[in-house]
């Protein structure tokens, strides 16, 4: 029994080793070998070293946060002196992200770009990291204003949530009614403020409409927003909209219209991505996905961060190649992508993400 | 025995009787079949899990890997759909092919806790991470959609027989065949015994370590078919959609009555424990309760229901210690 043990202990160790130079050589071989491309690309650029510009998700391994990798990984190829590293968490843990950010510093990248799962949790590091004359950014879901260089925002959220609002109305073609809102989660700080200018602009311009409840929790599930999306149906026959915040709820939603029959009665808008929406977008069960393009916003983060590094400031109205035209806020650093982007039955199959 | 048994499943059902009242006065919607079968559809994935959930628990294990396992299968189940004809025999295939995926992972839990006795929590702690960390390996966390699933799988899951979902005939027979097990066969007898008290039941002959593979196994494979309903309800394959199910599972046997230290527990208790939580989730909304207040009440009832389960249980068991001080 004893041997069995050792000879198990072993083996686990043998493939925990082995793991790690896997990990380890992939790794390094990647970043070395873009290291040695972008270096080349530099000296024939003009004589420089490439510039090591790190982008960090909340977490690997989910559709959005591939997108934006995606992107930014084309970003560093089209751009020359340009090495990008993506890393991030595996799950949306924020003292798991502040690690991947000390590994940075300790690799000495130029430029770090993190989407901070908590932004009072990162500030630490971000400080060290600026410290140690690092360029610090903040992409997706903003971190301490005080201490980032630069902010990119894919929407302005009051634009983005009365534009949700407008769509529903437009989708339900009439300007009065009920209707109900789902949410992610009730503390997700972007999902509230998106809703409160849903909510706003329902008060200011479309008086006629009623929200009948409290925004609904949904735990950032399809199936749960599918059950309450049934019972919403059952509570409220006459229901004419819902409006749908974080990424499964509209497909919730829309399953439940779907299976109800109910795509000419009740309108479903909400945000979520093309690919996933497709099968519901198809039959009108949900009329209008409303998001943003998370590879572009890769995209321009990493071209930012170059901007960054050789000391130029984005300006208003400036045109970013591959992105189109951004607005810059009053305060000089913060970016704004562009306005939302709609997806639709018509323009759904367009889409890769 | 028989009244004390009884007594513990009826508390429950008095106070499901009861939360039913106030909600078919407080909406009309309530106390309709269509409510009652959106309500027992949408938890035939916790039910079966549940059920499975039950007889670890009875042999005072836990295993918390559950939905981990539940959503490996449902994603091989949605790479699986690329390779299968469009036709029944894949219907077919796919009810043989899950349930043994899910035996599988079952079976490594169990011969972990049977074998090397590591405690259960630890074992399915780490198999809970493991298999996560390789779901999100392959998947990339992506999401499948309905369009590349068969369309025989797609009218199995829209199948109705006599206006009732498919899905309930599911949840019944896993919930009548586990029954006939714990009640009628010496394994399920031996499940029990042991949760009892080990050590008499090893000594009148029961062998603990095929027991405890057993129950493993066993919500293996109930894995295996709760990942096909669940499949066939979302109508498409979500790697996290199922995160922390596990604990919701845990939640519905303990309110149906089962002891967490085990010996005590049934499969209508646990069905129970479901209904409750069920119908709380879906009374929610019907009744016109507001958001933040969900969460209050859903907490207040399941404090209710379980010190009422078990007062009334202990007192059924201080009559019991009467009764043998008097014979």
């Amino acid at each position: 029994m004893k041997k069995l043990y050792l000879l198990l202990i072993a083996a686990l160790l043998l493939v925990g080793i082995l793991a790690g130079c896997v990990a380890e050589n992939s790794g390094s071989s990647d970043s070395e070998g873009e290291a040695e491309a972008g270096g080349a690309e530099g000296e024939s650029a003009g004589g420089e070293e490439g510039l090591d510009i790190a982008v960090v998700p909340k977490l690997v391994g989910i559709p959005y946060f591939n997108a934006s990798e995606s992107g930014a990984n084309e970003a560093g190829e089209d751009l020359e002196g340009v090495n990008v590293n993506y890393t991030g968490p595996t799950q949306a843990d924020a003292s798991a992200q502040v690690k991947v950010i000390e590994d940075l510093i300790s690799k000495n990248v130029d430029v770090i770009a993190v989407a901070p799962n908590d932004p009072a949790s990162v500030e630490p590091v971000l400080k060290k990291a600026k410290e140690s004359g690092i360029h610090v950014m903040d992409w997706d879901t903003p971190a301490d204003k005080e201490l980032v260089d630069l902010s990119v925002k894919q929407v302005d959220d009051e634009e983005f949530g009365r534009h949700m609002a407008q769509k529903l109305v437009e989708a339900m073609g009439t300007e009065e009614g009920e209707i109900a809102i789902l949410t992610g989660g009730l503390s997700a700080a972007n999902l509230n403020l998106w809703i409160e200018a849903a909510q706003k602009e329902f008060d200011e311009n479309y008086p006629g409409i009623e929200i009948v409840s409290e925004k609904i929790p949904t735990d950032e599930k399809q199936q749960v927003a599918y059950q309450k999306t049934l019972d919403l149906l059952k509570s409220y026959p006459d229901l004419k909209g819902v409006l749908a915040v974080s990424t499964p709820a509209p497909l919730g939603a829309a399953q439940a219209v779907q299976e109800e029959g109910l795509q000419d009665e009740v309108s479903v808008v909400g945000s979520a991505l093309p690919t996933d929406s497709a099968p519901f977008l198809e039959d009108g069960s949900l009329d209008t996905a409303v998001l943003w393009d998370p590879g572009k916003l890769g995209y321009l983060t990493v071209a930012l961060g170059q901007m960054l590094a050789e000391g130029e400031m984005p300006e208003d109205g400036q045109e970013i190649e591959g992105v189109g035209e951004i607005t810059v806020k009053e305060d000089g650093k913060t970016v704004i992508m562009g306005p939302p982007a709609d997806f639709t039955k018509e323009n759904a199959a367009d889409f890769d993400f | 025995m028989k009244e004390l048994l009884k007594q513990k499943e009826i508390s429950i059902l008095a106070i499901i009787l009861l939360i039913g009242a106030v909600l078919s006065f407080v909406s009309p919607v309530f106390l309709t079949i269509g409510n009652f079968l959106d309500i027992i559809e949408g938890n035939v994935v916790l039910g079966i899990l549940a059920i499975g959930m039950t007889l670890i628990i009875i042999t005072s294990d836990i295993d918390v890997s559950v939905a981990a396992v539940t959503t490996a299968v449902a994603v091989s189940i949605g790479y699986l759909f690329t390779y299968l004809p469009d036709s029944w025999i894949s219907v077919l295939l796919l009810f043989l092919i899950a349930p043994v995926i899910g035996l599988v992972m079952g079976l490594v839990n169990g011969l972990l806790v049977s074998i090397i006795e590591i405690p259960a929590i630890v074992v399915t702690l780490g198999t809970l991470n493991i298999i996560a960390g390789i779901v999100l390996y392959i998947t990339n966390g992506n999401y499948i959609n309905s369009t590349s699933f068969p369309k025989s799988f797609m009218e199995f899951a829209n199948y109705e027989l006599l206006g009732i979902p498919i899905l309930i005939y599911l949840l019944a027979i896993v919930a009548i065949g586990t029954w006939y097990i714990l009640k009628h066969t010496l394994i399920g007898r031996s499940v029990l015994a042991i949760g009892g008290n080990t050590q008499s039941s090893v000594r009148v002959g029961i062998d603990y370590k095929k027991v405890k593979l057993f129950v493993f196994a066993y919500m293996g494979v109930l894995a295996g078919i709760a990942a096909i309903a669940q499949t066939a309800y979302t109508k498409a394959v979500d790697p996290n959609g199922m995160l922390g199910l596990e604990l919701t599972v845990i939640a519905a046997v303990v309110l149906g009555g089962a002891n967490i230290h085990g010996g005590r527990g049934s499969v209508h208790g646990t069905l129970l424990g479901v209904l409750l939580l069920a119908i709380m989730q879906n009374g929610m909304i019907l009744a016109r309760i507001d958001t933040y207040w969900q969460n209050v009440v859903t907490g207040a009832i399941i404090v209710i229901a379980v010190s009422y389960d078990h007062i009334s249980y202990k007192r059924s068991q201080d009559k019991l210690a009467k009764i043998e001080v008097e014979a």
